[in-house]
C-alpha cells in the first residue's frame, strides 16, 4: 500500500518536473499552453468516458435482460462498431458545424462524439457479457427469494458488472487516447479543424512547426501520462474489482502480462473488425449454428438469395435517395483513380502482409521467451506495458519526420507506414501468444519434459502446436487493427505538399478528407469490409476450424 | 530398485510457503506393484512427479538402482490422469514421438508403435486423432506410449479416475496383464490413487499418506492371492480395504 502511494506521488512529481522543464527550455509559441492542453485532453476523454458509462450501463443491462431489446440493440450496435469512424465522421462534423454555426462547441462536440464512438462499445459489450455471465443458480436463487425489478438490478446485476465496468472503462480510456489525435485534428474537404488539446498540439508541432524534437518530447510526455494513469489507477482498480467474480472478466489470461495490454487488445478489435470473436452478437452465432445444419448447396442457395435481397434493398434505397448522387460520387474526383483500385488493394495488402509477418515472427520469439522464462518476462513485460501505452497515431508524425530526413519523403513514409503497422499489430500477437503459452495444459508440458523434448524439438512439437489457435485469433485481431491503421498511415503532410503512398488507405483519405466524396468513401469502406470478411472466411475461419481439434479436451 | 529417501517439497506461493511433502521415505522392489493412497492435496501426485524427474525435491532424494534420479529417463515413464496425449498428433504419432526424441529410425519406431498399439487393443485406430477417441482409448494410447520406451518402472497418476467404472475395470485388468507379462521389461509399477478399493485390488502394498503436509502414515500389505477378481466379494478383500480406510481415517481425525 505504501509503495503504491509513493509511486503515485513520485509519478506525479516526475510528470510535473518534466512539464516544467519542457515549458522552460523548449521554444514554441504555444508551449505555455501545454498544461491547458493536457487538461483539455484529459477532461475530454474523461467526459466521454462518463457519457459512455452513462449510456453503456443502462443499455447494456437492457440488452442483456430484455429479449426484445437485445434483438434490436445488439446487432445494431455491432454494426455501428464495425463501421470505421472515418466513414461517418465527416458527415457528423458537417452536421454539428452547421447546427452551431461553426462555433468551437461544434468541433468540441464532434471530437467528443468521435471519441464516444471509439470508447462506448467496450463498456456496452462488457456489461452485456457480465450480465450474461451471471450463473443460472445465482439468478434462480435471487428469483426464489423474490428479488425483482430495481432490487434485482441493485443486488444481483450491479455487483456482477462492476469488474466488467472497470475493465470496459479501462479499455475505453485506452481507446480514447488512441483516437485522441484523430479526434483533435480533423481535416475535411480541404479545411482543418483543431480542438485544443495534446493531440492537436502534437499534430501541429509535427505538421505545422515541423519541430521533431518537440514532437518526440510531447510523445514521451503523453506516453508517460497514459502509463501513469493506467498503471496507478486502472491497474489497481482492476486488481480490486476482479476479486470475487464469477468468471474471468476477460477471456484472455490476465495473469502476469501487463494487464492493460489485454484490455487494449480487446478494445482494438472493435474497429473495422467485422467477425469479432469477442463481441460477436448472439443472433449471429445462432444464425451460423442454424446454417451449419444445411448442406453446401442449400447454403449456397441461401447465400445467393440473401445477397440478391441485399442488392435489391441497396438498389431500391439508392433509387429512392437519388441515383444522381451515386453517379456523381463515381464521376467526381478522386473517382478517376478507380482504375488503380486493384493496384491500391495489392499495395496495401502487401504492406499489411510484411508488417504481419514481421510482427508474427517477433511476437513468437519474444512471446514464447517471456512466457517461459522469468528473466525474459522481466525484460519484455515492461517494454510491452510502455509500448502499448504509446498512442500510435501520435507516434506517426514523429516517426515520419525522423525517417523522412534520412530516406526522403516517400521511402520514409513507406517505412513509417510499415513500422506503424507492426507497432499496431504486434501487441495482439504478443499478448495472445504469451497467454496461450502460459495456458498450455500442465500435462502436455509434463509429457514434453518426461519424454525428453528439448530446445527446438520442444518448440515445434509441443509449444507451437499448442498455441496455433491463439496465433490465428491473434492474427485476426492484428489484421483488423492493421486495416484501421492503414487509413491513417498512407498519407502525410510534408512541408508544403502532401505525400501519398499509393494504396487503399490513402485513396480513402483522398475521398473522405480532401474531396469530401462520401459516396466513394462508402464504396471504399465496403471494399475494405469485403476484404476483411473474405480473409476471415477463406483464411482464418478455416484455419481455426482445422485447429479446433487441438482445443478439444484430451 | 527405487528408493525415496526423506523427500521434502515446498511450493512457494505468492506470500506463503506450502509444504506438500515432509520426510517421505519408502522403497519399491523389482516386480512390485505399489499404490500410494491419500486424501486430495496430500502431495501424492507431486511425489510421483519427483520420482519421474519432473519436479525437484527441496531435500532428500530419489534413488533408482542406487543412483540419484533427478531428471526424466526413458527407464521410468508415466501415464497421466488426463492422458497427456498431444491433440495434434494421431494415436500412432503420439506413441512414436518419444521414440523419435530417443533417435530411433523412422521404420523401427513405426514398428514399435504399431505393435504397442496392438498390444493395448487399438489396432485399426493408428491414424485417429485423440479427440475422436473415447477416454478409455485415450488412456490405452497413453499406456502404449509409456510402454513403447520399454521402461523398467511405470508410474501411474490416478490413471482411471477420469474414466467410467466399466472402462476403468477393463483397463485395470489390462494393466495387471502388462505387469505380469514376463516378456515385457516393465514390471515395477507405482500408482497414485484415491480409490482404496482400486488400490487393494491392484497393489502388493498400499502406502497411506496423510493430508498436507503429506507424510507416510501407514502401509498395508495386500496378501490376497491373484487373480483377485475371484476375491472381490470375499471378507479377505474387505478386511484389507477396511484396514487402509482405518489408517486414512486415523489421519483425518
Amino acid at each position: 500500500m505504501r509503495r503504491y502511494y509513493v509511486g503515485l506521488v513520485a509519478g506525479l512529481l516526475a510528470i510535473v518536473v518534466a512539464y516544467w522543464l519542457v515549458m522552460t527550455f523548449v521554444e514554441n509559441p504555444e508551449i505555455q499552453n501545454l498544461p491547458y492542453y493536457t487538461f483539455r485532453t484529459l477532461l475530454r476523454i474523461a467526459i466521454t468516458l462518463g457519457i459512455s458509462v452513462a449510456w453503456g450501463v443502462p443499455f447494456g443491462i437492457l440488452a442483456s435482460t430484455n429479449k426484445t431489446a437485445s434483438i434490436i440493440l445488439v446487432p445494431f450496435i455491432d454494426l455501428l462498431q464495425s463501421i470505421p469512424i472515418l466513414g461517418y465522421f465527416p458527415a457528423v462534423l458537417i452536421i454539428f458545424v452547421s447546427l452551431f454555426q461553426g462555433s468551437e462547441l461544434a468541433i468540441e462536440l464532434s471530437a467528443i462524439l468521435l471519441l464516444f464512438t471509439s470508447m462506448a462499445w467496450a463498456i456496452f459489450f462488457g456489461v452485456v457479457g457480465a450480465v450474461k455471465g451471471i450463473p443460472v443458480n445465482v439468478i434462480e436463487s435471487a428469483q426464489s427469494f423474490g428479488l425483482k425489478g430495481f432490487k434485482y438490478v441493485r443486488h444481483v446485476i450491479l455487483p456482477a458488472i462492476v469488474p466488467a465496468l472497470v475493465s470496459g472503462a479501462t479499455l475505453a480510456w485506452c481507446d480514447g487516447w488512441f483516437f485522441m489525435i484523430a479526434a483533435e485534428y480533423i481535416e475535411y474537404a480541404g479545411a482543418t479543424y483543431w480542438v485544443p488539446g495534446l493531440g492537436s498540439f502534437l499534430a501541429k508541432t509535427a505538421y505545422v512547426y515541423g519541430d521533431i524534437s518537440l514532437s518526440a518530447i510531447l510523445l514521451i510526455l503523453i506516453t508517460a501520462i497514459v502509463f501513469y494513469i493506467n498503471f496507478l489507477t486502472w491497474h489497481r482498480l482492476m486488481e480490486r474489482a476482479t476479486a470475487g467474480t464469477y468468471k474471468p472478466v476477460l477471456k484472455l489470461d490476465l495473469s502476469g502480462v501487463g494487464q492493460l495490454g489485454v484490455i487494449r487488445a480487446i478494445g482494438h478489435s472493435r474497429w473495422l473488425h467485422i467477425g469479432d470473436r469477442i463481441h460477436r452478437p448472439k443472433s449471429l452465432i445462432l444464425a451460423s449454428q442454424r446454417l451449419r445444419k444445411y448442406t453446401r448447396l442449400e447454403k449456397a442457395i441461401a447465400l445467393m438469395l440473401t445477397l440478391s435481397l441485399a442488392f435489391l434493398i441497396v438498389y431500391l434505397t439508392a433509387a429512392q435517395i437519388n441515383l444522381d448522387i451515386i453517379e456523381q460520387g463515381f464521376s467526381r474526383p478522386p473517382a478517376d483513380e478507380l482504375a488503380n483500385l486493384p493496384r491500391y488493394v495489392a499495395l496495401t495488402m502487401g504492406r499489411l502482409g510484411i508488417a504481419y509477418v514481421i510482427s508474427l515472427g517477433v511476437a513468437l520469439g519474444t512471446g514464447i521467451l517471456a512466457a517461459e522464462h522469468k528473466k525474459f518476462a522481466a525484460i519484455f513485460y515492461p517494454i510491452y506495458d510502455i509500448g502499448q501505452a504509446v498512442p500510435i497515431l501520435a507516434l506517426f508524425p514523429v516517426l515520419f519526420i525522423t525517417l523522412s530526413r534520412t530516406f526522403g519523403g516517400v521511402i520514409g513514409l513507406e517505412i513509417t507506414s510499415i513500422v506503424m503497422l507492426i507497432l499496431d499489430m504486434i501487441w495482439y500477437m504478443f499478448l495472445n501468444i504469451v497467454s496461450a503459452v502460459r495456458n498450455i495444459p500442465s500435462e502436455i508440458r509434463e509429457v514434453g519434459k518426461l519424454f525428453g523434448f528439448k530446445g527446438l524439438k520442444r518448440i515445434t512439437h509441443i509449444v507451437i502446436p499448442s498455441i496455433l489457435p491463439a496465433i490465428v485469433t491473434g492474427s485476426i485481431l492484428s489484421w483488423g487493427t492493421g486495416w484501421n491503421t492503414i487509413i491513417f498511415s498512407e498519407y502525410m503532410p510534408y512541408g508544403e505538399s502532401i505525400i501519398y503512398l499509393p494504396g487503399l488507405g490513402s485513396y480513402l483519405d483522398k475521398a473522405g478528407y480532401i474531396y469530401g466524396n462520401t459516396i466513394l468513401l462508402i464504396f471504399l469502406l465496403a471494399i475494405i469490409a469485403t476484404i476483411v470478411l473474405l480473409m476471415e472466411t477463406l483464411v482464418w475461419r478455416r484455419l481455426l476450424r482445422k485447429f479446433e481439434k487441438y482445443h478439444a479436451e484430451v | 530398485m527405487l528408493e525415496v529417501r526423506d523427500v521434502t517439497k515446498t511450493f512457494l506461493l505468492e506470500k506463503s510457503k506450502l509444504t506438500v511433502l515432509e520426510d517421505v521415505s519408502f522403497s519399491v522392489d523389482r516386480d512390485e506393484f505399489v499404490c500410494l493412497v491419500g486424501p486430495s492435496g496430500c502431495g501424492k501426485s507431486t511425489l510421483l512427479r519427483i520420482i519421474a524427474g519432473l519436479e525437484r525435491t527441496d531435500s532428500g532424494k530419489v534413488l533408482f538402482h542406487g543412483q540419484p534420479q533427478t531428471s526424466p529417463t526413458p527407464k521410468i515413464t508415466m501415464i497421466f490422469q488426463l492422458f497427456g496425449l498431444l491433440p495434434w498428433k494421431t494415436a500412432i504419432e503420439n506413441v512414436e514421438i518419444p521414440l523419435e526424441v530417443l533417435g530411433i529410425k523412422k521404420e523401427a519406431r513405426l514398428e514399435i508403435a504399431k505393435s504397442h498399439l496392438r498390444m493395448v487393443g487399438l489396432e485399426g485406430f493408428e491414424d485417429t486423432y485423440p479427440h475422436d477417441l473415447s477416454g478409455g482409448m485415450k488412456q490405452r494410447v497413453g499406456i502404449a506410449r509409456a510402454l513403447a520406451l520399454q521402461p523398467e518402472v511405470l508410474l501411474m497418476d490416478e490413471p482411471f479416475s477420469s474414466l467410467d467404472e466399466l472402462t476403468a475395470k477393463t483397463l485395470r485388468s489390462l494393466v495387471l496383464d502388462i505387469w505380469r507379462d514376463p516378456t515385457l521389461p516393465t514390471n515395477t509399477f507405482v500408482m497414485v490413487s484415491h480409490n482404496v478399493e482400486e488400490a487393494v485390488f491392484l497393489a502388493d502394498r498400499v502406502i497411506v499418506m496423510s493430508p498436507r503436509p503429506g507424510k507416510i502414515i501407514g502401509e498395508v500389505k495386500v496378501d490376497i492371492p491373484r487373480p483377485r477378481g475371484d476375491y472381490l466379494r470375499d471378507t479377505i478383500y474387505f478386511k484389507c480395504v477396511d484396514e487402509v480406510v482405518a489408517v486414512l481415517e486415523g489421519s483425518v481425525k
